[in-house]
Formats: structure tokens, sequence, C-alpha cells
């Protein structure tokens, strides 16, 4: 169990009502994960969903045998392992703890459980996470425009930036 | 008002219930546009959500040294102006139709009224975007890290 305003301190959670956010307090754990920790395997099926407090996470994907790519580093107030709350969906990325991190956690397992029998809770967790994934994909798409401002000659290798439209 | 057949149209749509269907119809509206008529602007309030029946629409963004690009064609049946459902009003590019366009439009407002009314229809449909936004997410990364791995300088590594 944790406190609200615990859970007030995490940005998904931001319009989420009160009676709610009781409902999720009473499901999630507060934990401690020390610097190198792997919280989330690429490929591996994720079974619980991390809204960080205090610290900072990485998240990155492998390349080559050699290079990682870092794709983000996770910020306090942030929330990940949105996979977790999707059925049959698997980790995309690697998450590893940067530092000392005081993390949230949620089973995803049960969430799902709640989310079939309540809908409003499932409905602002999802809204929450759609907000998330535009604000990743708005951003992803502003990074591209203005690479391709200074560097016009890439537009013609570039065609996968509609995958970043919002288009459904 | 918008009838269930023209809804059904829609993939955003496709698989929800009849009743479902004719509770986005009610609050609904089928308008045409023609070419060049811009329906949003790039970083302005956004209010309404499109789904395309006829037509095409083009998503451009325009840069910082104020170039113009365009990100997306969009074909019928597809829906656009997302943000408005999601309650953050500002939009990411501006769409302008490529050519004279049939279009559904619907009320940001109205659709999370909707929502909020039948929770299991706003969870159904916040599910579905969330699980599409993940999906084009992955792929984009996927498509970013195989354009690197395949980059000269990465292979000499």
């Amino acid at each position: 169990m944790v406190k609200i305003e615990d859970l007030k301190r995490i940005n998904l959670l931001k319009d989420v009502p009160n009676h709610l956010l009781e409902i999720i307090a009473n499901e999630a754990q507060l934990s401690i994960f020390g610097i190198d920790t792997q919280l989330i395997t690429v490929n591996d099926k994720v079974d619980t969903f991390y809204m960080l407090i205090m610290g900072q996470v990485l998240v990155k994907k492998e390349l080559t045998a050699e290079i990682d790519v870092i794709l983000d580093y996770i910020q306090s107030g942030s929330s990940f392992g949105t996979s977790a709350l999707i059925k049959g969906s698997k980790a995309s990325y690697t998450a590893i703890c940067q530092e000392p991190c005081e993390v949230i956690t949620l089973s995803g397992k049960r969430m799902i459980q709640l989310f079939e029998t309540n809908h409003e809770l499932a409905y602002y967790m999802m809204l929450g996470v759609a907000r998330q994934y535009k604000r990743h994909m708005d951003l992803r798409a502003q990074m591209i425009i203005k690479t391709l401002d200074e560097n016009p000659e890439l537009k013609e290798d570039i065609n996968d930036i509609e995958n970043l439209t919002l288009v459904i | 008002m918008v009838e269930k057949d023209v809804l059904k149209k829609i993939v955003f749509l496709k698989d929800l219930p009849g009743s479902v269907l004719e509770k986005v119809g009610a609050i609904a509206q089928l308008e045409t546009f023609d070419e060049e008529s811009i329906l949003f602007r790039q970083e302005q309030e956004q209010k309404l959500l499109y789904m395309l029946v006829s037509g095409k629409v083009f998503l451009n963004s325009r840069s910082g040294s104020g170039k113009s690009l365009t990100l997306d064609e969009v074909s019928y049946g597809r829906t656009f102006g997302v943000s408005a459902l999601m309650g953050e009003a500002v939009s990411t590019f501006t769409a302008i139709c490529a050519q004279t366009s049939s279009i559904i439009t619907v009320s940001g407002d109205q659709m999370r009224e909707l929502f909020e009314s039948d929770f299991e229809i706003g969870h159904t449909l916040m599910q579905k975007v969330v699980e599409l936004f993940k999906s084009r997410m992955d792929r984009h990364t996927r498509q970013f890290l195989n354009s690197l791995a395949t980059h000269p300088e990465i292979k000499q590594v």
C-alpha cells in the first residue's frame, strides 16, 4: 500500500479522481531498487508497471553485440512498463536503474483483472498511458523535423515518420 | 448524426458493437471539405476528432526555420486529430485537404463526455488508442535501430 500523496506525484495519474487513486494505492507497493538493477528485459513478458518517485532509469536496446542504444532516461514522475497493462504484450526495451530508485509498482496481472470489472479505473489509466505515448511520439517527430530542417538531404532516407503522426 | 454503416468504414470504430456506434453517431457530423481546406493548424487548439470517409488529407509540420514538411497522407478509413480525444488540445500538425474530402467530425469534449457516461466505451476505445500508439512507437524504434545498424560507421565498429 502507498500513500495517495505519492501517487499524485506521478504525471500519468494527474487526472485520476481520488476514489480511483485509493484503489490504486491499495494495490501498489513502494520499492527501493539499487543501482544497476534490471527492471525490464527486452522481449520478456512484463509483469510490473513502474512509476518512478525518485532516481533515474535508463531505457536501452541492443543494436549489435557490442553496441547498446540508449533510447531514454526516465525521470521522477514518469512511468514505464506499460506492456504490463496490455494483455499479451512484451517488453520492447530493457530498463535499468542508473542510481538508487524509489519506485511505486503495480502488478500488471492484478491491474488487468481490475480493469475487467472497473472500467472507470481502466479508462483513466489508459488515458494517462495514451497521453504519455503521445508526448513521446511528438518529441520524436519534433526531433526528426529539426534534423530534416538542418539536413534536408536526409528526407529521402526517412520513411518511418508517419508512424509518429497519431493517425489511427 | 452519422449512420452506423458509415461509421463501420472507420478502422478505429469498425469492431465496436452497434449500440456503441449509435451513441458515437449521435454526436458525429458528416461534412464535405474542399481541396486545400485547412482542418486544423499546428500548435493551435484542437477540438475535433476527424475520420476520413473519402478523399485525402495531408498532415504537415512547419519546422523552426519555417519550412513545411508533409509527414503523412491520410487515406480513407483513418482517424486523425486524436489530441482532441485526450483532452490535450494543442495540435502537433497542420491538416489540409489534398482533395475534396468527406470527413466525419466529432467534438473531443462530447466524445470524452460519452466516455465518462459509459466508461466501458471509454476503456475499449482508449485501450485501442494505447495499443495502436505502442505498436507505432515500437515499429518506429525498430526502424530507427535498423537504419542505425546499417550505417557504414556502425558497421565498422
